[in-house]
């Protein structure tokens, strides 16, 4: 028995030299079997916690070549991407660094070895002189016996291979092969742990990732990220269920599908698709084009191409959302199964969960939003008819007088008072614009259309198209630059912070000043603003030195109806809110009562994963 | 010449209103909120003969506070009540509470200044008649033996 140059773990190692049975004959070779019990013992014990390093296999890999007093011992894995053997962990001597990290191509009948063929048919196998093996194929020349036996994962498949080696001719007994399988369960369960956890950290991370999102065309985009990282597939298709139309709206695909994305292949009911949808129950099919159900109707490639179908529905609290479909090619490696497994249905089911989660949370927010505007609607009818009657009765008074005045007296005689009545209307008729602008407005602030925008470009535009050229207000500009581009309604925006101007403005008549500022929040002190932490926002302050805002005005002031200028209806501020929650951001007044009003407008940045 | 109160808060309204009700003869004073109107009522050394009020101003029922500040003024003060699209509920309850009428400010088709004027006029006519009435009702109670 050589010494183990290249374990990791040279003491414990050692640990079994001592017990290591030096005599040559075949019955006696490898560890006693207490040892081996007790080693055994205790890897299955420690398999509950692999760890996400190779350490545990290291360690396994160790004792298995000791086991069974071998010279020369690895293990490898199944790579399922490409359909390679990979070698992960090595013990014994004669490895390079190349050989190390050997890759075995199960699809190369020539270059399997034996280790490929224990990997393709799972049982193991003992050979006691290689150069009379079929299978063998030599990487060392001095190999003369060899075990392989497989480490196998759910479906009892060959999820990897434990292979070690000696240079003696019939060095290992059926004794050594049952202590190799043993040892190969363990492995495998730490290999399967290990899946669990990762998948669940994963799982995790993904629900909190997705709870996040602001709206569903970012909430898209992670999803099919988030699938991937999960789940080995061609492409991964998402729609979402239209309950008017009862048909399955194309919402986002990884694939050619992408550029198609709006359209409506499916009813509801109609296909492998429409089915899940309307059943509120996944499929999973293996050539999904023989199922009755098969339509075919938007399919991410040629028919013929697909091998495997995974569907799930995106569940909602009572009802289907949408379904998630990942489907998988016809594999050039014809050994290697391209059936979506249970596991993978349960992951995708369970992503199909999350989204449906995330979905609800957005789609409630919007809900809340609107509920809170159309509350405002009734109101602001009953409003603006009282207002725009109001100026239309003054307007008709106007006219009267006119019409008297022209039937009464002659023309020169009334010229200054026609005038008169004229400039009037004139003002009466601006003043039903303003209530139509603030009307309108008030209607659209939460319509926006986004486009990436330059936050310090909107601002300086706002400043330079509303400051009046002259005043007495000092006006500073305080931008921070490089600000990350910000996807924003720009028009929208600037009708927001032209009106925070214009109050300024209009509130300080006899001078002060104004300074207008753009950062992005610190990290630090977004708890502080009440800011969601799990992404950036850009702050734009508005601080002048007029009369401020009362305290127990500041949460009244972005109500509609509030105002305490005669001008249009007192939508402002209302009409500013409304912009700015549109934006999934926040508008407060934060300043003193009486040294000025100080207005704070957060507004968060796009994920950093859906900027691009 | 008879008094005439104005209450808009439509400073243009105020203004047509005044110029038309002038053109008739009247003595006009306006206020551009309910506030300030009870302000005058109250401050006058007499009542209005006719008080013209909006309903809707700093509350949707100002116009009520207007009418009941001019009834305790002058019992015989009568109100006419403007609405703009305003709820016909308010205008109701101000007839109940003694308003002469009321009128709506926007109706197609018919010139409300017209109208107003015509019921200005007919309002002054049943403050005539009732403060004669109960003159004679005093002079009556004057004659009687107590």
């Amino acid at each position: 028995m050589p010494p183990l140059p290249f374990s990791p773990k040279p003491s414990h190692s050692q640990r079994y030299n001592a017990a290591v049975v030096k005599d040559e004959s075949q019955s006696e070779v490898g560890c006693p079997i207490e040892v081996f019990l007790k080693e055994l013992n205790q890897l299955f014990t420690d398999a509950l916690h692999p760890g996400e390093d190779l350490s545990f296999l290291q360690r396994l890999l160790d004792f298995a070549m000791e086991a069974v007093g071998g010279d020369r011992a690895f293990l490898a894995l199944v790579e399922e991407r490409t359909g390679e053997l990979v070698v992960v962990c090595t013990a014994g001597l004669g490895w390079t660094p190349e050989t190390a990290r050997l890759r075995l191509s199960l699809a190369q009948e020539s270059a399997r070895g034996i280790t490929g063929h224990v990997a393709l048919t799972a049982t193991p196998y003992r050979t006691g002189d290689v150069s009379q093996d079929p299978y063998y194929v030599a990487y060392f020349r001095d190999v003369r016996s060899e075990i392989a036996v497989p480490i196998r994962g759910a479906s009892g498949q060959a999820t990897g291979v434990i292979n070690v080696e000696s240079a003696v001719q019939d060095r290992f007994t059926e004794l050594h092969v049952h202590r190799l399988v043993a040892l190969a369960h363990a492995a495998a369960s730490a290999l399967r742990i290990r899946g669990f956890r990762a998948r669940e950290s994963a799982l995790i991370e993904i629900g909190n990732n997705l709870i996040t999102s602001l709206d569903i065309e970012s909430l898209m985009a992670k999803v099919l990220n988030v699938a991937a990282e999960m789940l080995r597939f061609e492409d991964c298709t998402v729609f979402l269920l239209d309950e008017v139309s009862e048909r399955l709206v194309l919402a986002a695909s990884r694939g050619i599908l992408a550029s198609r994305l709006g359209e409506a292949p499916y009813r509801l009911g109609e296909g492998i698709t429409g089915w899940v949808a309307q059943h509120g129950v996944g499929v999973r099919l293996e050539r999904p084009q023989l199922d009755p159900r098969w339509r075919g109707l938007c399919v991410e490639f040629p028919q013929e191409e697909i091998s495997a179908l995974l569907a799930v529905p995106i569940m909602g609290r009572d009802r289907v959302l949408g379904v998630m479909r990942v489907v998988r090619r016809t594999s050039p490696h014809a050994w290697f199964s391209n059936a979506f497994s249970e596991g993978e249905e349960r992951i995708l089911t369970s992503i199909g969960r999350q989204v449906g989660a995330a979905i609800e949370n957005i789609r409630s927010r919007e809900r809340l939003l609107r509920a809170e505007r159309m509350a405002a609607w009734g109101e602001l009818s009953a409003r603006a008819a009282h207002m725009i009657g109001n100026r239309t009765f003054a307007l008709k008074g106007d006219l009267n007088e006119m019409q008297y005045l022209l039937e009464q007296k002659p023309c020169e005689e009334i010229r200054d008072e026609i005038r008169e009545l004229a400039a009037s209307m004139a003002r009466g008729i601006g003043r039903l614009e303003e209530i139509l602008r603030e009307f309108r407005d008030f209607v659209v602030a939460t319509s926006i259309t986004l486009a990436s925008c330059d936050i310090n470009e909107v601002v300086s535009d706002v400043v330079a198209e509303t400051f009046p050229k002259r005043s007495g207000i000092a006006l500073t500009l305080d931008l921070q630059p490089d600000l990350p581009a910000l996807r924003c309604d720009a028009m929208k925006l600037k009708r927001a912070f032209a009106e925070i101007v214009e109050n300024a403005v209009s509130f300080q008549p006899h001078g002060g000043s104004l300074l207008v500022r753009s950062r992005l929040v610190p990290k630090d002190e977004q708890l502080r603003h009440n800011l969601s932490q799990a992404r950036d926002y850009v702050q734009v302050e508005f601080r002048d030195t007029g009369p401020g805002v009362a305290t127990n005005e500041k949460e009244r002031i972005f109500q509609p109806f509030h105002t305490t200028r005669a001008k249009g209806m007192g939508l402002g501020l209302s009409i500013v809110k409304g912009i700015v929650e549109a934006h999934n951001g926040c508008v407060r007044e934060v300043g003193t009562p009486g040294e000025g009003a100080w207005f704070t407008v957060f507004l968060p940045l796009a994920d950093s994963d859906s900027t691009s | 010449m008879a008094n005439v109160l104005v209450v808009d808060d439509e400073d243009a309204v105020c203004e047509a209103l005044k110029r038309r009700l002038q053109r008739e003869g009247y003595s006009v004073t306006t206020a551009s909120s309910a506030e300030e109107a009870c302000n005058i009522i109250r401050s006058r050394p007499e009542g209005f003969d006719i008080v013209v009020t909006d309903m809707s101003m700093e509350q949707p029922d100002s116009g009520l506070e207007v009418l009941s500040a001019a009834m305790r003024r002058d019992l015989f003060t009568e109100v006419i009540v403007l609405t703009a699209y305003g709820n016909v509920a308010n205008a109701v309850e101000s007839m109940r509470r003694g308003a002469f009428d009321y009128l709506e400010k926007n109706v197609p088709g018919v010139d409300t200044y017209e109208v107003l004027v015509m019921k200005v006029a007919q309002a002054m006519e049943r403050r005539r008649d009732a403060i004669q009435t109960v003159r004679r009702l005093e002079q009556q109670a004057g004659r009687m033996p107590t």
